[in-house]
């Protein structure tokens, strides 16, 4: 049979992303490195566009082209769908071309059912894991496929009642034929392409109706079949400090989801180490092997079975700011990227972070005498005089003081003291708070949840808040203003920054140029959507306005030859980004 | 549009132009603008660049006047099931919040930079979906209080910048983003009702 819908991701060719989506994509390549991933076969994205040009008809011949596929999946495992042994199970997912929000979510483990639990539970040995992964299908299914509003089912309910609860929210049923399993998942996959918010998503973005999303199939894994059996994740550098040494974690005899549940401790990855050298080896090889083809630092998601090691996902590992410029610069320093590609890879917001000011490295905090502990909200550090509430604030603000907010808890109307503040304190509350959200957001630091009455007596004292370690210390304490020249990283970005950026930044603290227009002198100067029409004609414009990548994206489109700002580095950054983005518009 | 109802928008504002509480309240601003002059007269509102904010005494005699103003709706056990489900849905928009503003790199929270288009998109998803269940209960409440109906079209405006890529529209503190349309909202109906946050 000719198949015109599905591929099997042997590894035989690279497919097109356009045809199989970024996931599968993903895979295909892993596989074409020689690296050993579950099998899968992807259903592409022409097929949702038939599905959906037809109005919402599955096209002749994809079911069995699907049956055909899990045949083959069957083959390579030995195992057998729906089987009462030797159970297989797989995972669907969507995957279009492009990231975008709205399509459906992973659901994993299809192809359970009464007899496949049992077949787990015998050759595992575990009936609990068994039954626990039944009932985290029953969920997942209804959730994400039936679209059921339902809540967490009761374990002691089993299996029937899990499906007369399901059933009985009146958006259809869990299939007990995996077959059936597979053709509504992959039916939910193709109209959650057509879903409101990917839609406007689309619209929005400039991306094509037709282009549709794919479906991967593939084998399930499982790390608890033995104690040669487990699951981590690894990163090939360091994603808090950018060192360049392999990190990961390693839960032995546990599935992906007890990582992420958080029930389960993870181990680092010597414990793999220990106990399995030759995978662990296997692993860094790979890891090696995943970097260098993709020029980015990777986050790889792996399973152990019964000692034989599967890489389920590779993907640009998510970093902390201190990292994403480290690797950046490093990688630049390896020969790997060129100082264009670094520059993208570090976005203006990350340097502000980084430039945020900080207790000094030596800073013993033994020598001084802290006022209050919370939960640290918002990193950084500031200083000043205390304020018990917001107009307080202002008024002690406006007489040009440093100002620190400290109150029990903060509401909306507590926003314009915050607006002014150098630091925020509160009594009440924890990481979610009113406080803890809006500092965050305006980039000030913040400790929350100090203790009812912990905070009350302070005000008109000076205080140091250190929202990276949630304390409140007393007094004013030496702050270090981080400088971009002087952290070698920093500086090795600020020299490409300044070669590759369309206009001139220049340091505030040096001066303004004489033929500079003053943003915040200007009605409606401080709103970057009006920024653009308020600098046309002009060489240079200084203003906070332009703190800001909205701000420095007008400036970029004005044409201007220079901007005067507080921090040089995170401007140039986002003039560069502006460019980009101009680059790929036109 | 009474004095009040013009001084009670001004309060959830702290500070801000009579269009600016007007759209808050879903009233007309040239009757909310005359609301707020007759404060200013009687100095219970004070003014600069167009925009106004309420007085201490302005403040004490909002408070004085809201047991008496308020009264139905504070007796009204159909609003006040419904704040007690609006609390429910509160404490996810914050936990979501957070997760939108943070992120966990190897067990450790660091802000979210909004670099990986995929974290992002999953937290504008669930934001949907939390809007989505919402809606109801926001229309439940507006069908006590329809002014409350307003906050339900501000949300969704916000929502629709967000999904749509203007990605401020979020958690922006200066602008109406879903989170600060949603604060005011909790503050108001913690003034109707006579409630106090817990954090």
């Amino acid at each position: 049979m000719q198949a015109r819908h599905t591929l099997l991701l042997d590894g035989a060719s690279l497919p097109a992303r356009e045809l199989v989506g970024g996931k599968a994509w993903s895979l295909a390549r892993m596989r074409a490195l020689g690296l050993n991933v579950p099998p899968a076969f992807v259903v592409t994205t022409e097929t949702c566009r038939q599905f959906h040009e037809s109005g919402g008809v599955m096209p002749a011949g994809l079911m069995d082209e699907v049956m055909a596929g899990v045949a083959w999946l069957e083959k390579t495992t030995g195992r057998r769908l729906g089987a009462a042994q030797r159970p297989l199970l797989v995972s669907v997912r969507s995957g279009a071309p492009v990231s975008m929000p709205g399509m459906m979510d992973t659901v994993l483990n299809l192809g359970m059912s009464d007899d496949s639990e049992l077949a787990l539970a015998r050759e595992t040995g575990a009936p609990g894991f068994a039954r626990d992964t039944h009932r985290r299908f029953c969920e997942m299914f209804a959730r994400i496929v039936l679209r059921a509003e339902i809540g967490a089912l009761d374990p002691s309910d089993g299996p029937a009642g899990w499906r007369a609860a399901i059933a009985a929210r009146g958006c259809g049923e869990v299939p007990a034929d995996p077959a059936a399993q597979l053709e509504s998942a992959i039916r939910a996959v193709f109209h959650s392409w057509n879903g409101r918010r990917a839609r406007k998503y689309r619209q929005h973005h400039g991306v094509p109706e037709a282009m549709g999303t794919a479906v991967t199939v593939q084998a399930m894994v499982f790390g608890n079949s033995d104690e040669r059996s487990g699951t981590g994740v690894l990163f090939s550098r360091n994603p808090l400090t950018g060192d360049p040494v392999p990190y990961g974690e390693y839960l032995a005899r546990a599935q992906g989801e007890d990582v992420v549940s958080g029930s389960h401790t993870p181990e680092g990855l010597d414990a793999l180490a220990r106990r399995m050298p030759e995978v662990h080896r296997e692993l860094l090889s790979a890891c090696a092997v995943l970097e260098r083809d993709n020029g980015d630092v990777q986050d790889i998601e792996f399973t152990v079975e019964r000692g034989r090691l599967y890489l389920l996902q590779a993907r640009p590992a998510k970093r902390s700011p201190a990292a994403a410029v480290r690797c950046a610069v490093d990688m630049v320093r390896e020969g790997r990227i060129g100082p264009p590609e670094a520059l993208s890879r570090v976005s203006a917001e990350q340097v502000r972070l980084l430039l945020r000011p900080r207790l000094p490295a030596g800073f013993d905090p033994s020598a001084a005498s802290v006022l209050a502990r919370g939960e640290a909200a918002s990193p950084g550090v500031g200083a000043g005089v205390v304020a018990a509430d917001a107009d307080e604030a202002e008024r002690l603000h406006a007489l040009g003081h440093a100002v620190v907010l400290a109150r029990p808890t903060t509401s909306p109307e507590d926003v314009h003291g915050m607006l002014v503040a150098a630091a925020i304190a509160t009594e009440k509350g924890g990481s979610t708070s009113h406080a803890a959200v809006v500092s965050r957001q305006l980039g000030v630091p913040c400790v929350v949840g100090c203790g009812e009455g912990a905070l009350a007596g302070l005000a008109g004292r000076m205080v140091t808040v250190d929202g990276t370690s949630g304390r409140v210390f007393e007094g004013a304490l030496p702050v270090e203003q981080p400088a971009a020249g002087s952290d070698p990283a920093l500086a090795a970005l600020l020299e490409w920054a300044s070669a590759e950026a369309p206009l001139r930044v220049l340091p505030a603290a040096c001066g303004v140029p004489r033929a500079t227009l003053d943003l915040d002198a200007i009605e409606g100067g401080e709103d970057p959507a009006r920024t653009a029409g308020l600098l046309a004609g002009t060489r240079g414009a200084s203003g906070s306005v332009l703190n800001t990548d909205a701000g420095v994206q007008a400036a970029v489109e004005a044409g201007l030859e220079f901007i005067v700002v507080r921090e040089v580095l995170p401007a140039l950054l986002a003039a560069c980004a502006a460019r980009r983005h101009a680059a790929a518009a036109a | 549009m009474t004095r009040f109802e013009a001084m009670h928008g001004l309060a959830i504002k702290k500070f801000g132009t009579p269009a600016a509480v007007a759209d808050l309240l879903g009233a007309p601003p040239e009757e909310v603008q005359a609301g707020l002059e007759a404060a200013l007269a009687e100095g219970l509102a004070m003014g600069a660049k167009g925009a106004f904010m309420l007085t201490p005494k302005g403040q004490q005699a909002l408070a004085a006047e809201y047991p008496a103003q308020f009264a139905a709706h504070r007796a009204d056990p159909a609003l006040s099931a419904g704040y007690e489900r609006f609390e429910a849905v509160n404490t996810d928009l914050k936990q979501l919040i957070t997760e939108w503003q943070t992120m966990t790199v190897a067990g450790e929270t660091v802000p979210n930079d909004h670099s990986d288009a995929d974290y992002d998109n999953r937290i504008i998803d669930r934001l949907g979906e939390l809007h989505e269940r919402a809606e109801p209960l926001l229309r439940g409440l507006a069908a006590r209080l329809p002014r409350l109906g307003r906050y339900c079209e501000r949300l969704s405006a916000a929502l629709d910048k967000a999904e749509a890529g203007e990605i401020a529209f979020v958690s922006g503190a200066k602008i109406d983003s879903y989170h600060t349309v949603w604060f005011e909202l909790h503050e108001d109906l913690l003034r109707v009702l006579d409630r106090s946050r817990d954090d």
